[in-house]
């Protein structure tokens, strides 16, 4: 008895050796691509480092943290990251859950309609940039011609040029993607809700909208949580489309954070500047998850 | 059930194979191209080039004909020119060796400073290249400490191009100078119901710079002092500059879109007849006479500023940090050809780089050699741009300092802000100086 109990030690010893030899490979990698570059990026950030990053420079302590909080520059581009990323996490979300539903019925072409789906999500962020650009752009755009043609506006519309309109179209643009990868997360829960269940509802008398409400999205909350973590996550990291599409303007209208950070970092190379303001993209980015996360365990314990 | 190692069995377990595969991997993470590539091919010199990928073709053709003589080879790497300065300045941060690359005028300094970049003094012919030179473009490339930083890879002027025939219905019998004579002219094209908004230009943010040294130097404005100073501020015309700019642009005789509007699409629309003026690049007068348009063949150029100046532009051709003497000869050997002439004295890449974009080279015999003279496009007035590059143009030598790509972030931000109205032009001059001297503190957003 005492021998099987010492064989057994032994062997979950051995295996869990065997585990962490498994995932050795994928702990280094990380490390090497995240842990070491987060680390450098702090220290960065309290040095005035050469741009050729041949030494660390001067160290300046929070100097670079005070240049760049008492800037009305950044709090600005944190006010526009938080406008976008809001309208970003919720209409990718909402639109998401819509197409998703829908494609779940049945209908004539529901596999061609599915396959499309997934079109936006395989294009990449820049191209889907340089699309809409032209997409809205006030003399030749499709848009403008569909709003005319629907009567909405009585002549075309330099909606890039136009700070009250530039951010909602990178937002717009930047959904149609985001918005068909939520899309895909949703159908496939939305798959593996057993029909019973809505069959006994309705034969219980529950409408459509209570069905959706007391079946489908409870039965959804732990892909919408992905879905929800996925698309802040894009929120605060999206760069591409926006710079395709106004490389932050007209003015600064459209500058997230991501931005201004490629600018000091890529731009200027003020590196420790740069670095500055990553960490607080991080802080701010990692506050908007902590805030969605809460959010969703509330309304869990409700 | 435990799985357990087969021992002497002869064959290997899945945990063996997992096990090796374990270790494969993590060997691949070390970076086995981290030592430096080999620089010689056969006995032969290897440099190192890097361009962007503006008529790839033409550059592949260039360097051929470089190896044809028998120097050296070139390994050469072309990357977009979006995000070309972000790669560029990766790669020698990474420790990648270039020896000859594109550069930007504006990051010349900069890169010499952080030892990105190699002085060229001393080299073989470097002064004859530089005596070669017209005085005007001679300021971008030697340094204030006398230090020869780059060679010409093109250079350009801003012109005004106009659509003579509308200018004609409208009773303007030659082109506008001033600014405010083009608010005049633009205003009666706009009465006549010639055309609508009738002014071009590129003021995305990323441009804004260049217009704004552009339009202060058309009215005789001096941008900077030579320790790099905003002197533009303490002159009241600038006032007047940005009035008319937002002028411009408030009623609407240039177009909503021109803050996202690229060039292709302003020469089409000159060519379309859908503009009037459209200030740019000299060279863009290809661009519009090559969009076959009803209105193509109107589509004149013209100096602007009257007696003042315009603003010379042009990018460089840097050489890296070379340990090797025979690598350096060869790199330098390399840039004399690419950015001068080659060994028969003619400007051989120039001409191609005129028969490909009409682009210009700032050597007063550029403009009078019989082989460029042949590959221009007859609507080119080749003496106006010669005399434009001589005595009309100015290439702002602040431009180059390390602190400017600061400032030159900062104007974009600045001068939308103006033309949206969320500044007033007194405000916007203002705030351009304190951004100018943010940037030479070197410690601001």
């Amino acid at each position: 008895m005492c021998m099987d109990v010492g064989r057994l030690a032994l062997a979950r010893k051995s295996d869990r050796w065997f585990g962490l030899q498994l995932t050795a490979p994928a702990g280094v990698i990380l490390g090497v691509l995240l842990v070491v570059p987060t680390a450098m990026t702090i220290v960065y950030s309290f040095h005035d480092v050469p741009a050729n990053v041949g030494s660390l420079g001067e160290f300046v302590g929070l100097e670079h943290y005070a240049i760049i909080l008492s800037s009305e520059i950044f709090w600005h581009s944190v006010w526009v990251t938080l406008v976008f990323a809001t309208g970003f996490v919720v209409l990718s979300t909402v639109f998401g859950l819509g197409m998703a539903l829908l494609l779940n019925e049945s209908f004539v072409g529901q596999g061609v309609a599915r396959a499309l789906l997934i079109i936006p999500w395989a294009t990449p962020w820049l191209v889907i940039g340089i699309l809409w650009r032209w997409f809205v752009d006030g003399s030749v755009g499709g848009l403008n011609a569909l709003l005319m043609h629907a009567r909405l506006i009585e002549d075309y519309h330099d909606f890039l040029a136009d700070p009250g309109w530039a951010l909602t179209m990178t937002i717009l643009a930047a959904v149609w993607r985001q918005a068909s990868f939520a899309g895909i997360l949703i159908l496939s829960g939305l798959q593996t809700l057993p029909k019973e269940l809505g069959e006994a509802a309705a034969i219980d008398g529950a409408g459509s909208w209570h069905r959706f409400v007391y079946i489908t999205l409870p039965w959804l909350r732990s892909i919408l949580i992905t879905v929800i973590v996925f698309n802040v996550i894009y929120a605060f990291l999206q760069f591409d489309v926006i710079f395709a599409m106004t490389q932050g303007g007209p003015g600064d209208a459209t500058q997230v954070l991501s931005i201004l950070i490629y600018r000091q970092l890529f731009g200027v190379t003020n590196i420790g500047l740069g670095s500055a303001l990553s960490v607080l993209l991080s802080l701010v980015a990692l506050a908007g998850g902590l805030i969605v996360v809460k959010l969703v365990q509330k309304r869990e314990g409700m | 059930m435990y799985r357990t190692k087969q021992s002497g069995s002869g064959k290997s377990s899945r945990r063996d194979v997992l096990q090796a595969s374990g270790a494969l991997a993590l060997l691949g993470a070390f970076p086995f191209g981290a030592a430096n590539p080999a620089r010689a091919d056969n006995g032969q010199t290897i440099v190192e080039m890097l361009a962007w990928d503006f008529q790839p073709n033409t550059i592949n053709e260039l360097v051929a004909g470089w190896e044809a003589r028998g120097l050296g080879k070139v390994d050469l790497a072309i990357i977009p020119n979006l995000g070309y300065s972000a790669a560029l300045q990766t790669r020698l941060r990474g420790g990648a060796q270039i020896d000859v690359y594109y550069n930007f005028g504006y990051n010349s300094q900069k890169f010499i400073r952080e030892g990105w970049a190699a002085s060229l003094n001393g080299l073989p012919d470097v002064d004859a290249l530089m005596a070669d030179m017209y005085e005007s473009a001679r300021e971008r490339h030697v340094n204030a400490a006398g230090d020869i930083i780059s060679v010409p890879y093109f250079s350009a002027v801003y012109m005004l191009q106009y659509n003579e025939r509308m200018l004609s219905r409208a009773g303007i019998e030659s082109p506008p100078q001033t600014l405010w004579q083009i608010y005049e002219a633009s205003k009666a094209l706009r009465s006549a119901g010639i055309v609508e908004a009738p002014y071009r230009a590129y003021w995305v943010k990323e441009f804004c710079e260049e217009y704004l040294i552009t339009y202060l130097l058309n009215e005789g404005i001096t941008p900077f002092d030579a320790e790099g100073a905003p002197v533009f501020a303490d002159d009241p015309k600038t006032r007047d500059v940005f009035e008319w700019w937002q002028a411009m642009y408030r009623e609407e005789l240039a177009p909503k879109s021109l803050l996202n509007d690229d060039p292709s699409k302003m020469s089409t629309e000159m060519a379309q007849g859908d503009a009037a003026f459209f200030v740019f690049h000299h060279y863009f007068l290809t661009k519009v006479r090559d969009s076959a348009g009803p209105e193509t063949g109107h589509v004149r150029q013209s100096p602007i500023g009257g007696d003042n100046h315009t603003l010379q532009i042009g990018e460089v051709l840097q050489m890296g940090e070379i340990e090797s003497d025979r690598t350096r000869a060869a790199a330098w050997d390399l840039m004399k050809y690419y950015g001068w002439r080659d060994e028969n004295r003619k400007f051989a890449v120039f001409t191609q780089w005129a028969r490909a974009a009409g682009l210009a080279a700032p050597y007063p015999d550029f403009f009078t050699d019989p082989d460029v003279v042949a590959v221009f496009p007859d609507y080119y007035d080749l003496p106006l741009i010669a005399e434009t590059f001589k005595t009309g143009s100015k290439v702002v030598p602040a431009r180059t300092l390390p602190w400017y790509p600061t400032f030159q972030l900062r104007v974009g931000d600045l001068v939308h802000a103006m033309l949206l109205g969320q500044s007033t032009p007194a405000q916007a001059v203002g705030d351009l100086a304190d951004a100018a001297v943010a940037a030479l503190r070197n410690r601001t957003l």
